[in-house]
């Protein structure tokens, strides 16, 4: 839990972006709110154990209040099928949640369940409240959910996407305030899509639609993000933004929970949830014994866990 | 020669005179029909099936009606032939019902699908469709030639034509020229000069709002109708409900006084059939023309009751 | 930094409402323009009511504009109605009739033409009227679909059910045209479509009907928006997607119905408009909801023009012309767009 450092010298938390690029996050951001970035970092690295991740500036987003999410689950089945068996889950706040696991070990299914997407045996609470109780739009502003192979339309603008974000907040049919703008344009810019904005999406390739997408999901500014697969279409270098921007998120307060097929970058989280055939097999933090041993039994002991510079991380065997 | 008696003589020329009287009786008879195809009979039909109402008409005008042995689903007149088999329309006639009746000759529309079908299975096909005055005369000879009642024919066609004269004398000077407007269907199709009725209406002296370069049957605009200002509308009973309160139309004079001659489906059927009810047609079409002459026309009283099946 | 971007991110916002504001007036003078030439072109082609005699005039008042009024908005209608459907159901083909409505509607005229033959009934026949019957058709049909597709929640189930409602309901009305043909040539009228009767009573009727629909549609466009994304992404953003739809379908009925009742069956403008507009440039819902309304009013009326001046004082079934205008520019447009885009913006 020491404030790790690569060999390079440089902060964990900007690496693998050079500056030079424009990122707003960590020119603009940090200068504002300089003084609270090393508060909540040093309490990060205390008590998150971020792994590798400890001197991240939170994201200058005010979260309110981050409520808790809670899923005690019966069973879930789809058509004939039970697909989850019963398990419970209550993502932290403050911590980002990874779930991993082979394929169809029904991890889609699961977040799915989480975001209240699907019906099931079972409860899910937020902040103690069934979530049937709770009104849409209220609901919508606590929890954000980013799907996998989103369709979008091809012809709306990159803005209006990311604008559509802002709908849990917006009164009916109320024009687009000036909070809104300020959460997309600051969303569009930690993605680095802010430079295509007014490009139809149809014009975007795959990575480029995906950052959109991204935005759109962040621009909720909810207590709780859940993502699925949200790292498809991204190169290695927005895969390490994705990684930067969800630990602002959580040094600001904020819950997610993510379904990754990248173990490297899930090893980067700070609670796995290992599933295999509709359980959760394990749930623990990246650097536990423990959640290596699940990790090699899910994986049939085809995986090479190991730490490279700091990092945790699993290689094909 | 020589070696005959007078009594080889007398059976030889009684021969000749035998063979010549059948073979006078027995000609065959060749008609082209409308479609161009030469039809050829070995003998005056016994056995005929119609499959067009007009045509069905002029066979029993020309008195062989017991000939006829099917018809298709329009044929209603004259009465008699109600009672026989019914084999559908033009495009589903039951070609089956059709051949176990055994005809000699079928006649039916140019238009009938079903005729390549029945050529093929060995029937003899002739198709006519009369569709103006001319073709009704040419129908009935091209009839006559068939049942071998050529000279009926022709007393048949002067006796119509004379009816039609008849009926046009007898108009008052009142009921002379006035300006018709026939509807045929809603949409609104008119009956231009150049159709059966409008050429009945030319004979009636009366003025047709439809030009002759328009076509037979033109689909107008509403417009062109209000514009014309007919004084009279002829319209089946079908279309006549809704009429006067189309958009614009209280303004043309036959709405305004009343003048609408509304068919009833039995004078429908008399006024869409060209055939030899031609003489029914011009008077019906007299009688409204007087009327209309002498003030407003009334309305049919009895609710509008289509045939089963429909009007042809 | 972040001072100067909020005006800029409000710029894009307000250059996108500003091009929106520009076609909009475009569009109402394009109609206004149609509007005025409609009323120049009678039974005799080109005649502008300048030279017409007084009584004439009044008589035109009664005809043209009532007519050319007519067409514009039952063409805003349809169009109306096929941005609604191509936005419920995500798909890019889907027209006004996709529930079954055309079908529906041909299926209430063909039994109004067919019972009128039978006394009894014909009086109410003549009371209902074949607006009225064509009206209950289209809605009866839309019900029909819903009942078959156990609610608006699947999109797929409701295409299939509005699929099978539409081939029934349509051999239904062909049976029917079978068993008495009679009415073949005014069900073929109604079928290609006409707007030779539309008084100022029907005026009226489809003038409320789009005022309805536009301000209903308006009020869901950003759930129209949000659907785009998909549903579960639009049901996770705080949308009542239950409530919408059943509003939205509302909305394509009545739109549909009410077009379809005056001015009979009009294929195309419903399809052919939203993509029209959706060519200019991306717009959300909410402009493309109004827009399409505005295009589609122009497109109809450019056609109904056509079909009576063209072959004046003889008229040709609006339909035609609208599919043949219609389909051109689609034709058009796909052509020029897959020179543009070649693989459609696939490469990374």
């Amino acid at each position: 839990m020491s404030a790790a450092r690569f060999d390079d010298g440089s902060r964990p938390g900007a690496g693998g972006v050079p500056t030079s690029s424009g990122s707003s996050f960590a020119t603009g951001d940090a200068g504002t709110s300089a003084a609270a970035a090393d508060v909540a970092s040093a309490t990060v690295a205390m008590d998150a154990g971020v792994n590798g991740g400890t001197a991240t500036a939170p994201d200058a987003v005010t979260l309110g209040h981050v409520p808790a999410l809670r899923i005690e689950l019966r069973a879930l089945s789809l058509g004939h099928r039970q697909v989850l068996h019963p398990l419970s889950l209550a993502p932290a706040p403050r911590a980002w949640t990874a779930i991993v696991g082979p394929n169809g070990a029904g991890k889609s299914t699961l977040l799915r369940a989480i975001a209240g997407l699907l019906p099931f045996d079972g409860t899910l609470t937020l902040d103690g409240k069934p979530w049937q109780a709770w009104p849409a739009k209220a609901r919508a502003r606590q929890v954000a959910w980013l799907g996998q192979n989103e369709a979008a339309s091809e012809d709306l603008t990159a803005y209006d996407i990311a604008m559509l974000g802002r709908l849990p907040h917006q009164p009916w049919l109320a024009p687009a305030s000036a909070a809104d703008h300020a959460a997309v344009e600051h969303a569009m810019r930690q993605t680095q899509s802010w430079d295509w904005r007014d490009r139809a999406l149809g014009s975007l390739s795959g990575g480029e639609r995906q950052r959109v997408l991204l935005a759109r999901a962040l621009a909720v500014h909810s207590g709780v993000l859940l993502m699925d697969e949200p790292l498809a279409h991204l190169d290695p270098p927005h895969q390490s933004d994705w990684a930067r921007i969800v630990r602002g998120r959580v040094a600001a307060g904020g819950a997610v929970v993510s379904v990754l097929h990248e173990l490297n970058v899930a090893l980067q989280a700070d609670t796995l949830v290992v599933m295999d055939g509709g359980r959760i097999v394990h749930q623990g933090p990246p650097h536990d014994p423990t959640t290596h041993d699940a990790l090699q039994r899910v994986f049939h002991h085809r995986l090479l866990i190991l730490q490279v510079q700091g990092r945790w991380v699993a290689l094909n065997a | 020669m020589k070696s005959m008696g007078p009594l080889g003589r007398a059976a030889l020329s009684l021969a000749t005179l035998v063979l010549t009287a059948t073979s006078a009786v027995a000609a065959p008879i060749t008609i082209q029909d409308d479609r161009g195809h030469t039809v050829t009979l070995p003998d005056v039909p016994r056995r005929i099936v119609s499959l067009l109402p007009s045509l069905t008409e002029t066979i029993c005008e020309l008195g062989d009606c017991a000939k006829v042995v099917g018809v298709d689903r329009f044929s209603n007149f004259p009465a008699s032939v109600q009672k026989l088999p019914r084999l559908g329309g033009l495009d589903d006639t039951s070609i089956e019902a059709l051949v176990a009746l055994k005809p000699d000759v079928v006649v039916a529309g140019v238009s009938a699908r079903v005729i390549d079908r029945l050529e093929g299975l060995g029937l003899r096909v002739l198709a006519l469709e009369p569709k103006s005055m001319n073709d009704v005369q040419r129908v009935l000879g091209k009839m006559g030639r068939l049942l071998g009642k050529e000279d009926d024919a022709r007393r048949l066609w002067n006796r119509v034509g004379g009816h039609i004269a008849q009926s046009a004398a007898t108009l008052p000077p009142a009921a002379r020229g006035l300006s018709v407007y026939y509807e045929v269907d809603a949409g609104p199709y008119g009956a231009g000069t150049a159709s059966f009725m409008g050429e009945i209406l030319a004979r009636l002296g009366a003025k047709n709002i439809i030009p002759a370069e328009l076509g037979p049957f033109p689909k107008l605009n509403p417009e062109f109708i209000v514009r014309a200002d007919p004084q009279v509308i002829m319209v089946g009973q079908r279309n006549a409900a809704g009429l006067p309160q189309r958009p614009g139309w209280s303004a043309i004079r036959a709405v305004k006084q009343q003048r609408i001659c509304v068919w009833v489906p039995a004078e429908s059927d008399v006024l869409v059939r060209p055939g030899p009810r031609m003489s029914e047609a011009a008077a019906l079409m007299a009688r409204c023309l007087r009327e209309a002459a002498q003030g407003p026309v009334a309305w049919p009283t009895t609710p509008f009751n289509a045939p089963p099946g429909g009007m042809r | 930094m972040r001072a100067k971007s909020a005006p800029s991110a409000a710029s894009a916002a307000s250059a996108a409402s500003a091009r929106t504001a520009a076609q909009f007036v475009a569009l109402l003078v394009l109609g206004a323009v149609l509007l005025a030439l409609g009323l120049a072109i009678g039974s005799l082609g080109w005649s502008p009511w300048t030279e017409a005699g007084d009584t004439m005039r009044l008589i035109l008042w009664d005809i043209r504009a009532p007519r050319s009024l007519g067409a514009w908005l039952a063409g805003a209608l349809l169009a109306l109605a096929g941005a609604v459907a191509q936005g419920l159901f995500r798909n890019p083909l889907a027209d006004p009739y996709l529930l079954g409505c055309s079908a529906g509607a041909s299926l209430g005229v063909a039994a109004l033409l067919f019972v009128m033959g039978i006394s009894p009934a014909a009086a109410l026949a003549l009371r209902v009227g074949m607006t009225g019957a064509a009206f209950v058709g289209a809605i009866g049909a839309v019900l029909l679909t819903l009942v078959l597709a156990r609610g608006v929640t699947q999109s797929l189930r409701l295409l299939l059910a509005g699929v099978v409602v539409g081939v029934v309901l349509g051999s239904g009305a062909a049976l029917l045209t079978l068993m008495n043909p009679d009415i073949l040539r005014a069900m073929q009228a109604f079928m290609l479509g006409s707007t030779g009767y539309v008084g100022w009573s029907a005026v009226q009727v489809m003038a409320v009907a789009l005022g309805l629909c536009l301000l209903t549609a308006l009020g869901c466009s950003r759930t129209l928006d949000a659907l785009t994304l998909g549903e579960d992404t639009a049901r996770s953003l705080g949308q009542r997607l239950t409530l919408i739809r059943l509003l939205l379908i509302a909305t394509l009925s009545l739109a549909t119905g009410a077009a379809v009742a005056q001015c009979g069956l009009i294929a195309f403008v419903g399809l052919v408009a939203p993509h029209l507009v959706r060519s200019w440039g991306p717009t959300t819902h909410g402009a493309l909801l109004l827009l399409s309304a505005l295009t589609g009013g122009a497109l109809l009326l450019a056609a109904d023009i056509a079909a009576r001046w063209v072959i004046a004082p003889q008229e040709l079934p609006v339909g035609i012309i609208t599919a043949l205008l219609g389909g051109s520019y689609l034709l058009w447009l796909m052509h020029r767009r897959k020179a543009h885009f070649g693989g459609a913006g696939g490469s990374q």
